[in-house]
Order: C-alpha cells, then structure tokens, then sequence
C-alpha cells in the first residue's frame, strides 16, 4: 500500500467526513463544502480530510468465472461491484435505499406515468472523452431489450416502447410504455441499467462513465480498475486504484485482511467480527434489505393448505434464530420485505413464536406429524445455519424438517422452480420488481408458485399509481395478503446485515441501507490515510 | 519375439507397455469425467446466464456452446480438437482453455516441485538420522512428532502456519499468497514460503518413516555387518551401503508423495487464495465449464502415469536382479 501525499485542495473541495455520503444525495446538485481556515496537525488531518492517492485492494467471495463486466450483467453480487465502478444510471440509490437523479438531470413524466422524459446533466463524459447523450441512453435501452440477446434488465422494462423513443435533442429523450410505469425512477436505480456508449462499446475492455476505468479483469480471479480524473462528480474518487480479489472462502478473506494485504473485505459472517477488531480493523455492519426466506410452493401438498403455511411461520422464533445467526444484527422479518421502502406497512403486527397455536393449526389441517424436506444452500451468510435452527425450532411443534443440502448452483439451476420448499435469496430491489418477480404468476423467479389474483390485480393498479400516498395504501393492502399467507409462500425471519470488514488506514466507507456491501458498492467515496 | 525384445531392453520394454496402458486410461478418464459433469443438473448455459434467463435465451446460448449436440457428438468434437492442438474454448467466458489454465498449472507446479523436492530430501535425511540413532531419545522424539504431525489434517498444519507467522503470533510473512492473473508464484517468493512450508510439513512424516524403517532393515543385513567390521566409517556405511538398498521403497514412497501433491494441495491453495489448478478446478465445475474441467483433470491424469513410469523405471534401475531376470 502505497503511502499518500497530500493533495493541494481548494476551499471548494475540503469535504467534512461526513460530507462524502450526503454528497450522493445528488437531487440538489451542491455539494457540501466547509472552507477550512488552514490545515490543522497532522493526526487530525488524517482523519478529517480526505487523501487522494493509493491503491485500495478489495477481497470478495462468491465471485467465479462466469462472472461479467458487461453493463448489462449484473448477475452477481461481485459482478454488481465491478459493474458500479465502472459505469453510472440515470438514477442512483443513495445510502438510504431511495432513488437519487444521477446521469439525469430532470425526470418528468406525463399524467398516467406512460411517457417519460429524461434530460441528462452536462458535461458528463465517457472514458475515451465522448460527452454522454440522449442516443446513448437510448442504444443502451435498445441493447437492454435486444430480442436476440436480452440482457438481465430486460424484463423489468419489457412495456417499453423502444421504436417511439424519441431523441429531443442531444441531452433530451423521450420514452414512451405500452402501460403506465410510475416506478421507472427506481427501476432505474437498480443495477441492470447502466448507460454504455452507443459507438464502440466492448463488453471485454468496456468503457463506462463511471468513477474508475478499466484497465484489467480476469473472472474468477482479479479486477483492476484505475481513477477516472475526468468523473463528473469532480472530487471522487479519491484513490488511483481499485483492485478487487475473489477468494474461496472468508478464511483466506481474513486472514488477507488480518496481514494487510487487502483493505476492504466484502460480506463476512457474524463471527468474524472479533477477527476483523483484532486484527486492528473496524466491522461495518449495515441492516440492509437483502433477505433469504425458506419459501414454501404453494400449490402442491402440504403447502396449498394455507394453515399449513402460516403454522411453519409460526414456529420460527425469529428473534432467537437471528442472534444466533448474526449476533443480533439485523433487523427481524415479518414475512414481508422492503423494510426501509415508503411502503412498507410498519403497522402489521410482528409475528412472534406461537408453537401452541402451530400446532392448532396443524391438527385442524390433518398433518399433526408433518414431515417434509427442506433444500438448503449456503446462499448467503448464515443460510445453512438458519435452516438448521429452523429445523429445530419446527421439531417443538411437531413437525420434522430434513434438510437436504445442495450446492447454490444446483439450487438455481434448472430445478429451480420445482423445488417445493427451499432456500431462496432476494437482494434489495424496489417492491414492485420484487413482487413482480417472486409474487405474481409467470415471475420468473416465483419459486412459490403464487398466484392470487387480488393480489396481482393490486400490483397492477400500484405500477399506474404516481401519488406517492396512494402507492402506500395499495403496497399496504398488498403486504396484508402477503402477512395472510393468500399471496405468499415466503417465510421472512430476518434481513440480512451486510458486514464488511475495513483494514487499518482506510476511510470513508458508509453502510447502505439496501444492503449491498461495502456501501452499496460506494467505492468512489472511500480514501486512504 | 516381444520376449525376447523386453529381455534385451528391459527399461525400453517397460516404458513402452506403460505408456499405451497409460493412453488407455487418459482416455477412460476423459469419457468418466465428460460422463460425470453430464450427470450434474444445470449445464454451462445455466451457469453463464443465471436462473434469470427464459428458456429461449438459455436454448440459443446453448446453441451458440454446441450444447445442444448430443453428448458422443460433443465428446467427439473435443477429441477431435484435442488432436488438432486445440484445447477448446471456456464455456464460462469464452477465452482458450491454454490460456485461462497456464498460469495456474505452472503455479500449482511450483508448489508440488518445490514442496516435493524440499519434503522429500528433508524427510530422507531426516530418516537416515533417526535410523542412525535407532531408540535414542532423539529417534523417539523424531518419531512422535512425525506422528503428531501426520495426524493433523492438512487444513489444520496450513492455518496454524498463518496464525504463527502472519496473521496472530508474528507478523513476518503474507497470509495469503494472491497473484495478479497471468503472473506465476516465483515472482512473488515470499508469498511461496507459507504454502511450501505447510505442504512440506505434511508430506514429510511419511517419507521420514518409511526411509527410517527401510534404512533399519539395510542396517541390519549382513553385508552392512560386514563393512562395519571391516572398519568402514559410519557415514560411509549408510550413505553408501545402506542407503542404496533402502532406495527403492524410498523411491516408492517419494512417487506416492508426489502423487497425493498433485491432489493435496487443492486444500493449501483454498487456504493462501493461491491461484492454481486447485481453485481452477472448482470453478470449472461450479460453472460447468466443461472444456477446462477435461483439460484439468487430463492434465492431473498424465502427471499421475508419468510419475507411476518414472518411479517404475527408476526402481528398476535401483534393482540389478530384476533387470537381469533369466
């Protein structure tokens, strides 16, 4: 690690510390500055003022060779982590999880949300120096839907109407939808729709309007990427260069961390925690909105019968199972998700443990010795734990759970939406895309098989919905149905806290309420001291 | 007329039987695994584009990697590639399976020579002293803590090294042994010393035992009884006269030592993050990447033939009676 040299600042760009993550609330346009009258010692320096310079070295896992820089494929965690260095969207989600105006300058749409018009900020350039236009977005949307390859993203914008894109002038556009779309704001947040040039793009040394550019990538190995000294948003980032390392497993992870040989490691369990102090860094633990259900098929037996479903809820002692997974970080599940969203319904009765009332259920369904088989994976940190502890909070009430492990790839291949109760994952992602995805008939990822057509009727009226408290009454109908078990086979104990662990010397990190680590992916803001 | 041929030329004989045995089975090895990766649900195509992906988009990726051939027909592509020079290209990112694999097979190479070669002659010495001083407290001491050691799994040996030397203990040596894509580990020899340092410990109880049981029983015979009464000197008696003796179950064990490398590091390589053929190979199959596995898992096949002649050959040549069978 590369010792730094400061910098000379002008008094526009002396940032307070805290300053860096209410920079991204990128609405207002005005960064926070503070004139300093001098510099002060040198201690106080390095922690208040943030250095340029170094090379910030990263180790993640669950990364493998099939993992892609390509704009469009973010389809993991550690592709999504690449992806957001390099490349930027018309929106962005700020550390609070809600959608913040970031390539576009202004968003507005017409009376029933079906026409939308983007007008993109200034100045903004690509990293070969092209300025970033309206026909970029829109051959970036075209690539998106691409019916011979579409690309992950395509099918939250399939009502898009790509020949009635109309390009207004250079920074202008305008997008028409086959129906009304009233949360294109956050879908445009979302990581599956960053804007690439529409001359020249190559998806091997790709180019991106992001705050790093690539330089290397090896899947399954390495990623180099190096600072972007022409980024829009001027003063990040701050280090020269970002390179990320898959590791196996958190062992190595560690131990790299312990001995300073990375500065950021993503996504440990709990227990590393008293590893990550003692090794003289800090755990950043952020209650974000990534969630693992143990998601039950609703339409074959035991689980179609709906007092079946709300039993298996009720056994879960959700609070005991989370300390004992995650030290009790984490916020606790009500089997419903989008905790941090407008229109989560925080009025819904906690679900608590009631085995008695479990087991009533169970005997009036006729399966007091319910014997069914659970399909683990180690998804994500802590999953083969909880359905451990799952099926032992179950055995209370009778019913007894033979967990089957599989490997994640099994789980998600082509048996996924046969298993009949298994261990899902969500990551965060606006309510109406998640509920689209897991909750409505034909969702590509409705393992549960639900299917209520209340329910699906009301997602249709949320999507044409613009006023921000009627979208609240109807996702709280919504999330009733959901709590009732008629339109949901998910059991929800908990949110998963993302915890990463941040070696000596290295500042700036801030957790994410969606729950993607390091920050939501923040490196931008990250410096060196 | 092929006896008397192998009477003539015993060491021709024997290398030439062993290598069509060891084709045969380079070739049953590649039906088994292509075979084996057939049986696992999901295919690379799954394993490219996620469980996002519709039906129409997996069956057109899987068109475009020639999946959708059955799977002789894909088999009979590979080999057919295999013989024009061509290794294939990865199923997961598209690059050649030469070079997405290279670096990693001469790194895990560099582990297993160097492990090998270090282990082998340490644990020989080792071996030869401990049967110097037969039932002495230091033979003892020697032998308890072979079988201490041997009975730690080598997860264990690997971590306790990063705890003592790296990460807890002392601070003098990397945890990990990360190199940049494409760089082999000599570059970095610092970053070698924990992960040869651990396969050394882990290999060398065995060697050490059978070269001390081996030298024992040299030490032992009558010709050795004879030389010692003749006033040979005491280091010329075991390196000379006993120790040839002992050679070819000392040669024996070092092959298997070599043998168990070429597998055992996997679980080194897991702990230092090191980038071999260890870490390559689970990939590979996480990914169903079915190209890079065959090459892998060849490759592994090869060196185990190549070892077995080399040891074969080389006892052979340690063993005049054999060689001049009437």
């Amino acid at each position: 690690m590369t010792k730094d040299t400061h910098d000379h600042y002008t008094r526009r760009d002396v940032l307070k510390r805290g300053a860096a993550a209410g920079a991204v609330a990128l609405g207002s346009g005005a960064f926070l500055a503070s004139p300093r009258a001098g510099y002060a010692s040198a201690d106080e320096e390095s922690s208040q003022h943030p250095k340029r310079g170094g090379n910030l070295r990263i180790g993640v896992t669950g990364g493998s060779t099939s993992d892609s820089i390509d704009a469009g494929m973010y389809i993991s965690q550690v592709s999504g982590l690449m992806i957001y260095q390099l490349y930027d969207s018309l929106y962005a989600f700020d550390k609070n999880a809600r959608p913040q105006l970031s390539l576009a300058k202004e968003v507005e749409h017409n009376k029933d949300a079906s026409v939308w018009t983007v007008r993109l900020r200034d100045g903004v350039t690509f990293h070969n120096g092209k300025d970033v236009t309206a026909e970029d977005v829109a051959y970036t949307f075209r690539r998106i839907l691409n019916p011979k390859k579409p690309l992950i993203g395509a099918v939250f914008i399939k009502k898009m109407d790509l020949k009635g894109i109309k390009i207004l002038d250079k920074h202008t556009l305008r997008i028409p939808f086959h129906v009304p779309f009233a949360q294109f704001p956050e879908v445009q947040a979302t990581y599956f729709y960053f804007i690439v040039p529409s001359v020249g793009y190559n998806p091997k040394a790709p180019i991106g309007s992001g705050p790093f550019e690539f330089r290397s990538f090896t899947p399954g190995q390495q990623a180099t990427f190096v600072r972007n000294p022409h980024y829009w948003q001027s003063q990040f980032p701050y280090v020269d260069q970002v390179v990320i390392t898959d590791f196996a497993d958190e062992t190595s992870q560690l131990n790299a961390l312990s001995s300073g040989q990375i500065d950021l490691a993503a996504s440990l369990s709990g227990s590393s925690i008293p590893l990550v102090k003692a090794a003289g860094g800090t755990a950043q633990i952020a209650d974000g909105m990534f969630y693992a259900p143990l998601a039950m098929r609703m339409d074959v037996a035991p689980f179609n019968d709906i007092r079946v479903r709300q039993a298996l809820r009720l056994v879960v002692d959700r609070k005991q199972m989370r300390d004992l997974v995650f030290s009790g970080h984490g916020i606790i599940g009500n089997d419903i998700f989008g905790y941090y969203e407008p229109t989560y319904d925080h009025a819904l009765p906690q679900r608590e443990v009631d085995v008695a009332e479990a087991r009533k259920l169970l005997r009036r369904a006729g399966h007091t010795k319910l014997n069914i088989t659970f399909i683990a994976a180690d998804v994500a940190a802590g999953a083969l734990r909880g359905a451990q502890i799952f099926a032992q909070q179950a055995a209370a009430a009778g019913v007894t759970v033979n967990i089957k492990q599989v490997p994640v790839s099994t789980l998600f291949g082509p048996n996924y939406l046969h298993w009949h109760f298994f261990q899902d994952l969500w990551a965060y992602n606006p309510y109406v895309l998640n509920v689209e995805n897991d909750l409505l008939p034909g969702g590509i990822f409705n393992g549960c098989h639900a299917n209520y057509p209340p329910y699906t009727k009301l997602w249709g009226k949320l999507t044409r919905t613009v006023n921000p408290s009627e979208q609240k009454d109807i996702a709280h109908e919504m999330q009733r149905m959901e709590w009732d078990g008629h339109a949901s086979g998910n059991i929800i104990p908990y949110f998963i806290p993302t915890i990463d662990g941040i070696g000596k010397g290295v500042f700036g990190l801030t957790p994410s309420k969606t729950g993607n680590y390091l920050g939501g992916f923040d490196l931008k803001t990250v410096w060196l001291g | 007329m092929l006896r008397a041929f192998s009477h003539r030329h015993p060491f021709t004989a024997l290398i030439i039987r062993r290598s069509v045995v060891g084709v045969v089975t380079l070739f049953v090895v590649s039906v088994l695994i292509f075979g084996a990766t057939e049986v696992l649900p999901g295919n690379a195509a799954y394993a490219v584009l996620g469980h996002s992906a519709s039906p129409a988009e997996l069956h057109a990726l899987e068109r475009q990697l020639h999946l959708d051939r059955s799977v002789v027909d894909q088999y009979g592509a590979w080999v057919g590639g295999i013989f024009r020079g061509d290794l294939g290209r990865s199923l997961a990112n598209g690059t050649s399976v030469w070079s997405f694999t290279e670096a990693r097979l001469v790194n895990s190479m560099i582990l297993v020579v160097l492990a090998g070669v270090i282990g082998s002659l340490l644990a020989v010495a080792l071996g030869i002293a401990a049967a110097a001083r037969k039932d002495t407290w230091l033979d003892d001491a020697m032998s308890g803590i072979a079988l201490a050691v041997t009975a730690l799994p080598e997860f264990v040996v690997a971590i306790t090294l990063v705890i003592l030397f790296s990460t807890v203990a002392f601070h003098v040596l990397p945890g990990v042994s990360v190199f940049a894509p494409g760089t082999y580990a000599w570059s970095g020899p610092r970053r070698l010393v924990l992960p040869v340092a651990s396969l050394v410990l882990i290999i060398v109880p065995y060697i050490f035992r059978m070269t001390r049981a081996a030298m024992i029983e040299a030490l032992e015979s009558e010709y050795v009884e004879l030389s010692e009464l003749h006033g040979v000197s005491r280091v010329r008696v075991l390196l000379f006269y006993a120790l040839p003796t002992s050679l070819p179950p000392i040669v024996q064990v070092v092959a298997l030592t070599f043998l168990y490398l070429a597998g055992g590091i996997v679980i080194v390589e897991n702990v230092f993050a090191y980038p071999g053929i260890g870490q390559g190979l689970v990939n590979a199959v996480n990914a169903r990447d079915i190209p890079v596995i065959q090459f892998i898992v060849l490759v592994l096949a090869a060196f185990y033939i190549v070892v077995n002649i080399v040891a074969d050959v080389t006892v052979l040549a340690l063993t005049p009676r054999r060689r001049s069978r009437a």
